[in-house]
């Protein structure tokens, strides 16, 4: 339960939009209760009454006043259901918001390449399962169990106020046992088998990508089938537990239900005996078994929730831990640089998290207004060194010290955003001049310039379509936007065809006179003009 | 984040093939046919539940009536109070055996649907599977298919107690007294109709809810694809605020929406509780004796209050399967998405075994031989016509020339990954593909477990001495020597795991350790470093003198050396070199 902690004390943070959400709730279920509760009071007293004027006696009966509750309640829980239904879903939309904001400022102190073990993709999508499995919480889990205890508590007092203190302390045994049913003892007999449940899936899909990305291997050595059987197998495993999982909380459901109906017999056998005592009347009699019976649907929903209590757990468990992964320093610049320098690496040593070094003792002193290439096959860890020069991953061993930089990655990352958000993250404050200026430069201020919406394109899947060297381009100009006197480039022109390179190229001299400029590519074809080269070698 | 284009260029040329709603329904239909003892038994238990709830009220009543009306003492009520308590004890009995049932039913189903999905993978081919993201397909194989999950388990079973059950109660309340089973009717005018618009009010929700979090995530997600860009630029926390600005603006289109789809729901309960209200007040009366007509003169006090017990059990079945709408929603949008891969991945498979050994002609047991191939991906633009080669058994063919020439098209044939369109393939006396052989890809392939896991992934039956001996020949003995349990360590332990060239000579490893008698390799050493590379040559050097019959593509000037005869391919030209 620790895990959940960060989450529960996120969400309690709007303890007014909680209570008014869960007074609503409580107002629906009190008014479902009380529909029925009142309506076997009105009737058993009209029947009585009924009875007696047959029987020729005098009788009087107070119409109005029930007559008038019943069509309250009836409205009340119409109206409170609604209410509640709205309310509460834009609570849980501006929990959604408050999850989503503080998981991605805490992931945004982390450092950014390997978040984990898993392939970006992976990554991301195990994310969205686990923040996803936390946005229920309060209107499954927290709500329903705080009003489930309320109204229990509700039932006890009127037990002992219409009956007596021992038909109240029976209740308050019969309905606490059916509430710990419906939630911690679901809770605890599901923890297991849900909290290893996301474990298991995310080792099955591995397998299955596995089995996916050997198929050809597999095909050739006639093996795809029985891999597939063992997969399957798995898969099965998986399922049984899930349905294990489900079974015992459909049991655990039936039995709280049938203590809640055991409790409303057990009142209507107490409630005999005191009728006949005299100390009850016949409708009050009938009253309280028949609330009792509307707790059902208090308690309907609950083992559900509390079967996924597990799952949420682990989630919670693997997002604190996701997001208090190695702090991140930031690309911010060193002080200890002699003048005239912009960049410094020394003894540096780079691996990635599962395989040996990818480069050893790796020196390198960049003058400032110097232009670096850096040349070397593909696989030779040129990227690597982008990003261990730019701070984007730790150095293993030795240490980068540069002057604020700019940094085009390898791959072209633009956000489902307008032109010119994208353009502006990396000078928030230059003018549309400036934008146009630098479009003009990689050539995309024609194409922009025939859109209608010019600046204010939308780019991402929702929008304008980007060929992948329009939308290299796009990223090559956001850097070089950047007033960092230091500009990295990873493979600056991707995609983009050799005509344009070459154009680009010339204007690109002129555009990072006087700025420092380190440029990798395959080849010193896809570089602006050096003024020193190093090759990579294996 | 925008996606490049070559990466979304990938399917958006074919015309769209997404299956329609009634094609994903059959699908769903022909699952639950597999499987109809499950789902009737879940029905069944469900009809019981509800009959035992019926029983349960009819008792209440009764104990009611005789105690409070005829004034029997409680001490006389024994049987009634017995039957209650049975009544209750059967009720929840068949509730729990009803989600017993529904697991156990839902549990079949997605195995078969996995099963289906497996067998359409392997009629398809590893051609036509490396043309999809592998992520996507593990994604529908596991994810989509547990989306089936509630459909079956829970809005299925439900679908039909929503009739039974009321059927039942109103059956039973007519007999009691007709007005009141007029009131229940007229609340919910038809059943069927009153399905429909919860129907539509829950899927409009659904859509409502889903595209609104999906929205949000969206946001999130494209945030967080981005991070290390946004980080660098110095700009998260400018980001956290549009996330939360844009989510903001989200919510409140979202909540214009939701407001009106909440609207069905409260109809349902509008009418459910005025049903009950009206109810109680019609019998209130007619026990009173203000009603003169009709049959409320015949009201007791048992038959007064059984019905306002069983109102409320009238309208819950159709509130739970309101509440499980979304289940359906969930099925239909996976299922649309897993027959509409399966549509990609060819004719949909249909029969028991999935049979890719095709009926080409067996040719001579010492020779491959093409007779007359021809290939075409897209129709008149065929990569091979009327292409006629052989390779003599035992010999270590190269194929050279321009990417998109056609070696993969050609070593594809062999492997038996590809049918001629035209035209006969047969290797070594066999069909392509009826035989075991090895194959090399560009990308090693290593699976999450020991090397011996791993070698005898495709050769079950090798002993540890022959594992030991295919590593030593791939020149992964140093590496194995550094680990403590030898071929009975995991390959990515303690964060050491392979690099490229190392997973690909595992790969490698594991033709040594299979014997086999032809190998196809792809660029057997494109994009190696240096070790691996001679690992690499050396190790096909060992199999090209070991008599195996070897065709590879290649650029690399050592492997041409290494055969003893070079073709060069282009334009579905090959010609000896």
């Amino acid at each position: 339960m620790r895990e959940l902690a960060p989450w529960l004390r996120l969400i309690f943070q709007r303890p007014v939009r909680l209570t008014v959400g869960g007074g609503l709730i409580l107002i629906t279920l009190a008014s479902g209760i009380g529909l029925l509760a009142l309506s076997g009071w009105f009737i058993t007293e009209t029947a009585l009454v009924g009875l007696a004027l047959a029987a020729g006696a005098q009788a009087t009966i107070n119409l109005y006043t029930p007559g008038g509750g019943i069509r309250f309640f009836a409205l009340s829980r119409t109206i409170g259901r609604y209410a509640e239904r709205v309310y509460n879903h834009n609570t849980v939309l501006r929990l959604l918001t408050d999850i989503r904001v503080y998981l991605f400022r805490r992931l945004a102190t982390t450092t950014p390449v390997h978040r984990s073990g898993l392939s970006g993709a992976q990554w991301l999508s195990r994310l969205t399962r686990d923040v996803d499995t936390l946005d229920t919480l309060y209107l499954r889990l927290i709500a329903p169990t705080a009003l489930a205890a309320l109204v229990v508590l509700l039932m006890v007092v009127l037990a002992g106020v219409w009956f007596n203190g021992t038909v109240a302390l029976w209740l308050a045994v019969f309905l606490s046992s059916a509430l710990l049913l419906a939630t911690l003892a679901v809770f605890l007999r599901t923890r297991r088998i849900s909290s290893r449940q996301s474990e298991r899936e995310e080792r099955l899909r591995i397998a299955v990508i596995e089995h996916l990305e050997g198929f050809a291997e597999l095909t050739a050595a006639g093996r795809t089938g029985k891999h597939a059987a063992w997969l399957m197998r798995q898969a099965q495993q998986l399922s049984s537990e899930q349905a294990k999982a489900d079974r015992r909380v459909g049991w655990h459901l039936a039995s709280s239900h049938l203590l809640i109906n055991l409790a409303a017999v057990f009142t209507l056998w107490v409630g005999f005996s005191l009728f006949e005592a005299g100390l009850i009347s016949g409708p009050v009699l009938v009253l309280l078994p028949i609330a009792l019976l509307g707790l059902a649907e208090v308690y309907a929903a609950l083992p559900e929730a509390f079967g996924k209590l597990g799952a949420t757990e682990s989630s919670a468990e693997r997002l604190s831990r996701e997001s208090d992964a190695t702090k991140w320093d930031g690309t911010a610049a060193k002080t200890d640089l002699p003048a005239g320098t912009a960049l410094i690496a020394s003894d540096l040593s780079i691996r990635h998290i599962d395989s040996a070094p990818i480069f050893m003792h790796f020196n390198l002193t960049v003058s400032e207004g110097e232009h670096l290439g850096v040349v070397g096959h593909s696989g030779s860890g040129k990227s690597s060194l982008a990003n261990a020069l730019s701070g984007l991953m730790p150095a293993y061993h030795g240490s980068v010290s540069h002057v604020p930089l700019a940094y085009l990655t390898q791959t072209t990352v633009l956000f489902e955003d307008t032109l010119r958000a994208n353009l502006l993250l990396a000078h928030p404050q230059a003018s549309d001049a400036e934008l146009w200026q630098i479009l003009e430069l990689v050539e995309m201020a024609e194409r922009f310039g025939l859109e209608a919406d010019k600046l204010d394109t939308w780019l991402g899947s929702a929008g304008s379509r980007l060929s992948g060297g329009e939308a290299r381009r796009v990223g090559l100009a956001r850097v070089l936007l950047s007033p960092a006197p230091l500009i990295i480039l990873d493979e600056p022109f991707t995609g983009v065809d050799a005509a344009t390179r070459k154009r680009i190229c010339q204007r690109l001299e002129q555009w990072l006179e006087g700025k420092t400029v380190i440029a990798l590519a395959h080849g010193a074809d896809a570089l602006p003009g050096t003024d020193r080269m190093i090759h990579l070698t294996y | 984040m925008a996606e490049t284009a070559d990466r979304q260029s990938d399917g958006a040329g074919e015309p769209s093939s997404a299956p329609n709603q009634r094609e994903v329904k059959r699908w769903l239909a022909s699952l639950a046919r597999g499987n109809r003892q499950w789902i009737r038994a879940t029905v069944a238990a469900g009809v019981v539940s509800g009959l035992a709830t019926v029983l349960q009220m009819y008792f209440l009543a009764t104990l009611v009536h005789r105690g409070v009306v005829e004034k029997v003492p409680v001490t006389d009520l024994t049987l009634p109070f017995i039957l209650v308590l049975l009544a209750i004890v059967v009720r929840a009995a068949s509730q729990g055996l009803q989600t017993h049932m529904a697991a156990r039913c839902s549990e079949d189903v997605r195995r078969d649907a996995r099963r289906q999905i497996n067998r359409q993978w392997q009629a398809a081919g590893p051609v036509a599977i490396s043309h999809a993201s592998a992520g996507e397909l593990s994604r529908e194989w596991l994810d989509h298919v547990e989306a089936l999950h509630g459909y079956f388990a829970r809005y299925l079973p439900q679908m039909v107690l929503s009739l039974i059950i009321p059927l039942i109660i109103l059956v039973l309340v007519f007999t009691l007294d007709w007005l009141a089973g007029i009131f229940l009717l007229l609340s919910a005018p038809l059943i069927p109709l009153f399905m429909a618009l919860v129907g539509m009010g829950a899927a409009k929700l659904n859509q409502q809810h889903f595209q609104a979090i999906s929205r949000l995530s969206g946001q999130f997600l494209d945030k967080v694809r981005g991070l290390s860009t946004l980080q660098l630029f110095g700009q998260t926390e400018a980001a956290s605020l549009l996330i939360q600005s844009r989510s903001d603006h989200y919510r409140r289109i979202t909540m214009k929406t939701l407001r009106v789809a909440f609207l069905s729901s409260a109809v349902l309960e509008f009418f459910a509780s005025m049903a009950i209200a009206v109810i109680a007040i019609y019998i209130g009366f007619g026990l009173l004796g203000y009603i003169t007509y009709g049959p409320s003169d015949q009201l007791t006090l048992f038959s007064g209050l059984l019905i306002l017990l069983l109102a409320p059990e009238f309208f819950q079945p159709l509130r739970t399967l309101s509440q499980h709408y979304h289940d359906r929603a969930a099925a239909l949008g996976a299922g649309a998405e897993i027959l509409e891969r399966m549509d990609k991945l060819g004719p949909r498979f249909q029969g028991d075994h999935p049979k890719r050994v095709t009926n080409q002609a067996a040719g001579p047991g010492d020779r491959i031989e093409l007779q007359s191939v021809t290939v075409e991906y897209r129709r008149g633009h065929p990569v091979f016509r009327n292409l006629s080669l052989t390779f003599e058994k035992g010999s270590c063919v190269a194929l050279t020339g321009p990417s998109g020439g056609g070696k993969s098209t050609l070593l594809h044939l062999l492997a038996g990954f590809v049918e001629p369109n035209e035209g006969a393939v047969s290797v070594l006396g066999q069909a392509p593909g009826a035989d075991s052989f090895g194959w090399l890809g560009q990308t090693g392939f290593l699976v999450n477990g020991t090397w011996a896991d791993n070698l005898r992934l495709t050769s079950p039956q090798a002993s540890d001495i022959a594992i030991e001996t295919a590593l030593k020949n791939v020149g992964l003995r140093p590496l194995l020597d550094s680990r403590e349990q030898g071929i009975y360590s995991y390959v990515s332990e303690d964060g050491q795991g392979l690099s490229g060239g190392q997973a690909r000579r595992l790969s490698l490893a594991r033709i040594f350790v299979a014997d086999y008698d032809l190998i196809l390799l792809d660029e057997p050493t494109a994009g190696l470093d240096t070790d691996s590379e001679v690992y690499v040559l050396e190790a096909l050097h060992k199999l090209a003198r070991a008599g195996k019959t070897l065709i590879f593509s290649t650029h690399h000037q050592a492997l041409l050396t290494l055969a003893n005869r070079m073709l060069l391919v282009t334009e579905g030209e090959v010609h000896d070199a």
